[in-house]
C-alpha cells in the first residue's frame, strides 16, 4: 500500500511536532521566550504608570535652591504654588552631578545680582534625559512664567497700561493626550518584539530538522523512505511554522495580558488594544511567519554545520526588527507601494493596528500576497537546494 | 536482486567509482569489500538513490533506480553505516515512523512492529527514548526501521561495526534466517572472520573498480591463500592498490 502525497507530508510533520514537542530547547523558544519581551514592556509601563499616578499638578515640589534670599517675592509666589525649597549643594559641580545622576530633580540658583531688582536671571540645572525631571522643571518653568506675568500685569497697571501689556500672547494648552502618550509609546514597542519573535519561534526546529538530521545521521535513512524531497522539506517546515504560530500566539497573549496589568496600577494611563485587535495582529502575521520560516529553511539547508546555522539564523530576527525599532519613534502609514514590500507591509499594517488606527483592506491584500509570493519563492529555492546530493551526504 | 552495472562517479577530483559492475542474487549473501575509500559507501548510496551515477547504472528486482528511485526504495532495506537515530523518539516510534511512511498503517503495521521488537531481542527496551542506547541497540532499531516495510533486498552498511559477542552473533543469524528466506542480501564489512562466515559471494572494490569477485572458495583457489584477510591483500596487492 502507497499513501498520497499528504498523507506522507503529514507523516513526517506529525513526527517533528512529536519529537520537538520533547525538546527543551523547542519548548522553550515556543513557550518561555516570548513571555520576556512583554514582561519587559509591561515592566517599563508599569513604572511609567506609577510616575504617573495621582493629579501631578496639584501635589508639592521640593525644589533645591541657591540664593532664593535675593528674590523673596517669587520666593513667596512659589511658596503660595505648593513648591517646596531645600538647600542645594554648594559647589556648581556637585549640584550638575547630583541632578545628571537622579539624586536631584532640578536645582534653581537665584543670582546675588538678583537681589532688590524687578528684572533678573535665575538659572535652572536640570537632565530632561528623565522622565521624573522633565516634569518638575516644567512645572516649575510654568510657575516662573506665571510669575513673570503677575509682575508685568502689576507693572502695568502702575504705568496706566492695560493688563496683559507685557505679554500680549498668552498659551492656553489643552492637552486631550494627557499622560497617554507614554503607554502609546510602549505599545509602539510591540510590534518590532512580534516580528522579533516571528523570526525566532521555529528557528530551533527549522536547524534541527534540516542540518540537524544531516548532521545526527538520521537524514539518509529518512531519504531512503519513498518520498520526494520537496515534501519531506515541506513537512518540516510546516512543523517549524506550527511551532512559530504557537510562539506568537504566546507572545501576543503575554503583551496584552501583561500591559493590561502594568496599565491597571495606574489611572494615569489608556488602556492597551483589546483582545480583538491581538487576533487581527495575528492573522495578519501569518504570510510573515510562511515567510520567516521560508528563509530559515533555505539559510539551514544552506549551511554546513548546526553551528554555523546557529550563528545565521540567530541574528535574522534583527533584521526585520530593526525598522520596527526606528517605526517606535516615527512611526509610517503604509502606502500601496509599502504595503506591497514583503515583511516591511505586515509591519506596518501591526503598527496601525496596535496605534488603534483603521487599515486598508486594500493594503491587507497587497501585503498577504507579497509576502506570500516571497515565501513561496523562497521555499522553492530551498526545496532546490534540499535536493541537492551535498545536502545530505555526510561526509 | 541488485544489479549494478558499469557505475562511475567522481567527486570533484576523486575518482569515487570506475566502471563497476557485480550482481547481489537473490537467496544469497554477496559480500562488497575493499579498503576505506574504495567506493563501497558510494556504490550503496547510488543503489538506494541518494546519489545520481556520472555513467552506468543500478536495478533493484529489474526495477531501474535512477527513473523510479522510489518504486526502487519500497523494494530496499537499508542499515546506513552512521545508524542515525533521533534521540527524542522510542524504539517503536522509530519502527511505526517508517512503517507508516512506507505505507503501512494500523493493526497490520502494528504487527509487523511487534514481531519485530520480539525478533530483534528490543522488548526491554522498546518504548525508551533512543538518547542514551547503547550501540548494540541503535543498530537493533536501525534493523527493524530497515525491515518494516518487509524489503526483499537489504543493504547493511559494516552491520555488527562496534557490536559486541552477543550483539553480532545475533546480527549474523538474523542475516542467515533473511538469506534462507530468499532475500538478497548484500553487505559490506571489515571484519573478514565475519565476511567468511555469512558471504556466499564476494566482491573486492579497489580504487572504484570490482578487482576480483566470486565466492569464497574460488578467490582462495585463485590466490593461493587459505585465509580470506589474506586473499584480500593479494587481491589488493596484485591489482596494484594496498590495504588499508
Amino acid at each position: 500500500m502507497t499513501f498520497s502525497w499528504f498523507t506522507r507530508v503529514g507523516i513526517v510533520f506529525g513526527k517533528e511536532v512529536r519529537d520537538h514537542s520533547r525538546d527543551r530547547r523547542s519548548l522553550l523558544l515556543a513557550l518561555i521566550y516570548p513571555m520576556l519581551g512583554p514582561l519587559l514592556v509591561a515592566g517599563g509601563l508599569f513604572l511609567a504608570g506609577k510616575t504617573l499616578q495621582g493629579d501631578f499638578r496639584q501635589q508639592h515640589i521640593e525644589i533645591p535652591v541657591i540664593g532664593l534670599e535675593n528674590a523673596p517675592a517669587l520666593a513667596a509666589f512659589l511658596q503660595d504654588k505648593n513648591v517646596r525649597f531645600q538647600a542645594a549643594p554648594n559647589t556648581q559641580d556637585e549640584r550638575a552631578d547630583a541632578v545628571r545622576q537622579g539624586r536631584l530633580p532640578v536645582v534653581m540658583i537665584v543670582p546675588l545680582a538678583a537681589k532688590g531688582q524687578d528684572r533678573f536671571s535665575v538659572e535652572l540645572i536640570t537632565n530632561l534625559g528623565r522622565v521624573d525631571n522633565l516634569r518638575v522643571t516644567a512645572r516649575l518653568s510654568r510657575l516662573i512664567n506665571a510669575y513673570n506675568e503677575k509682575i508685568a500685569d502689576e507693572l502695568a497697571k502702575k504705568a496706566g497700561l492695560v493688563e496683559g501689556y507685557g505679554a500680549p500672547v498668552k498659551i492656553t494648552q489643552t492637552n486631550v493626550a494627557q499622560d497617554a502618550n507614554i503607554a502609546v509609546f510602549f505599545y509602539n514597542m510591540m510590534p518590532p518584539l512580534v516580528i522579533f519573535m516571528i523570526f525566532l519561534g521555529g528557528v530551533h526546529l527549522a536547524i534541527d530538522t534540516t542540518v540537524g538530521e544531516r548532521e545526527r545521521g538520521s537524514l539518509e535513512p529518512l531519504l531512503l523512505a519513498p518520498m520526494e524531497r520537496g515534501g519531506l522539506l515541506l513537512a518540516k517546515a510546516l512543523a517549524a511554522l506550527a511551532f512559530t504560530a504557537v510562539t506568537t500566539v504566546v507572545n501576543l497573549a503575554a503583551f496584552r495580558v501583561f500591559m493590561g496589568a502594568a496599565v491597571a496600577s495606574s489611572d494615569r494611563l489608556v488602556a492597551p488594544p483589546g483582545w480583538e485587535v491581538f487576533a487581527q495582529v495575528f492573522l495578519i502575521s501569518i504570510p510573515l511567519m510562511a515567510f520567516a520560516v521560508a528563509l530559515q529553511m533555505a539559510l539551514a539547508v544552506i549551511t554546513k554545520s548546526m553551528k554555523e546555522a546557529q550563528i545565521y539564523l540567530g541574528l535574522l530576527p534583527l533584521i526585520p526588527a530593526l525598522p520596527g525599532m526606528v517605526m517606535v519613534f516615527s512611526p509610517l502609514n503604509p502606502t500601496d507601494l509599502t504595503a506591497g514590500i514583503p515583511v516591511l507591509g505586515q509591519m506596518l499594517l501591526i503598527n496601525q493596528l496596535v496605534a488603534g488606527q483603521a487599515i486598508d483592506p486594500l493594503h491587507v491584500v497587497i501585503a498577504t500576497l507579497s509576502t506570500t509570493l516571497a515565501a513561496g519563492l523562497i521555499f522553492a529555492l530551498a526545496a532546490k537546494w534540499f535536493r541537492r546530493e551535498k545536502m545530505f551526504v555526510l561526509g | 536482486m541488485i544489479e549494478i552495472e558499469n557505475l562511475s562517479k567522481r567527486f570533484g577530483d576523486v575518482q569515487a567509482l570506475n566502471d563497476l559492475s557485480f550482481c547481489a542474487a537473490d537467496g544469497r549473501v554477496t559480500g562488497l569489500i575493499g579498503p576505506n575509500g574504495a567506493g563501497k559507501t558510494t556504490a550503496f548510496r547510488i543503489v538506494y538513490g541518494l546519489l545520481s551515477p556520472d555513467s552506468g547504472g543500478a536495478r533493484v528486482d529489474g526495477i531501474d533506480v535512477a527513473s523510479e528511485r522510489m518504486v526502487a526504495q519500497r523494494q530496499l532495506g537499508v542499515l546506513p553505516d552512521v545508524r542515525g537515530l533521533y534521540p527524542r523518539l522510542t524504539a517503536r516510534e522509530h519502527i511505526r515512523y517508517f512503517g507508516r511512511l512506507h505505507g503501512g498503517e494500523g493493526a497490520a503495521l502494528e504487527a509487523d512492529i511487534d514481531d519485530l521488537i520480539q525478533r530483534l531481542g528490543m522488548t526491554e527496551f522498546a518504548d525508551r527514548l533512543a538518547k542514551g542506547f547503547s550501540r548494540g541497540q541503535e543498530l537493533k532499531v536501525a534493523l527493524g526501521r530497515a525491515l518494516v516495510h518487509r524489503p526483499r533486498n537489504l543493504i547493511l552498511d559494516e552491520p555488527t561495526n562496534g557490536l559486541d559477542v552477543m550483539s553480532s552473533r545475533a546480527v549474523r543469524h538474523l542475516i542467515a534466517d533473511m538469506k534462507a528466506l530468499g532475500h538478497c542480501i548484500l553487505i559490506s564489512s571489515h571484519i573478514m572472520s565475519e565476511v567468511s562466515l555469512l558471504c556466499d559471494h564476494l566482491v573486492i572494490v579497489a580504487a572504484g573498480r570490482a578487482v576480483a569477485s566470486g565466492t569464497p572458495d574460488e578467490l582462495r583457489a585463485q590466490t593461493g591463500a587459505d585465509d580470506l584477510e589474506e586473499v584480500f591483500v593479494r587481491v589488493l596487492d596484485s591489482s596494484g592498490v594496498s590495504a588499508s
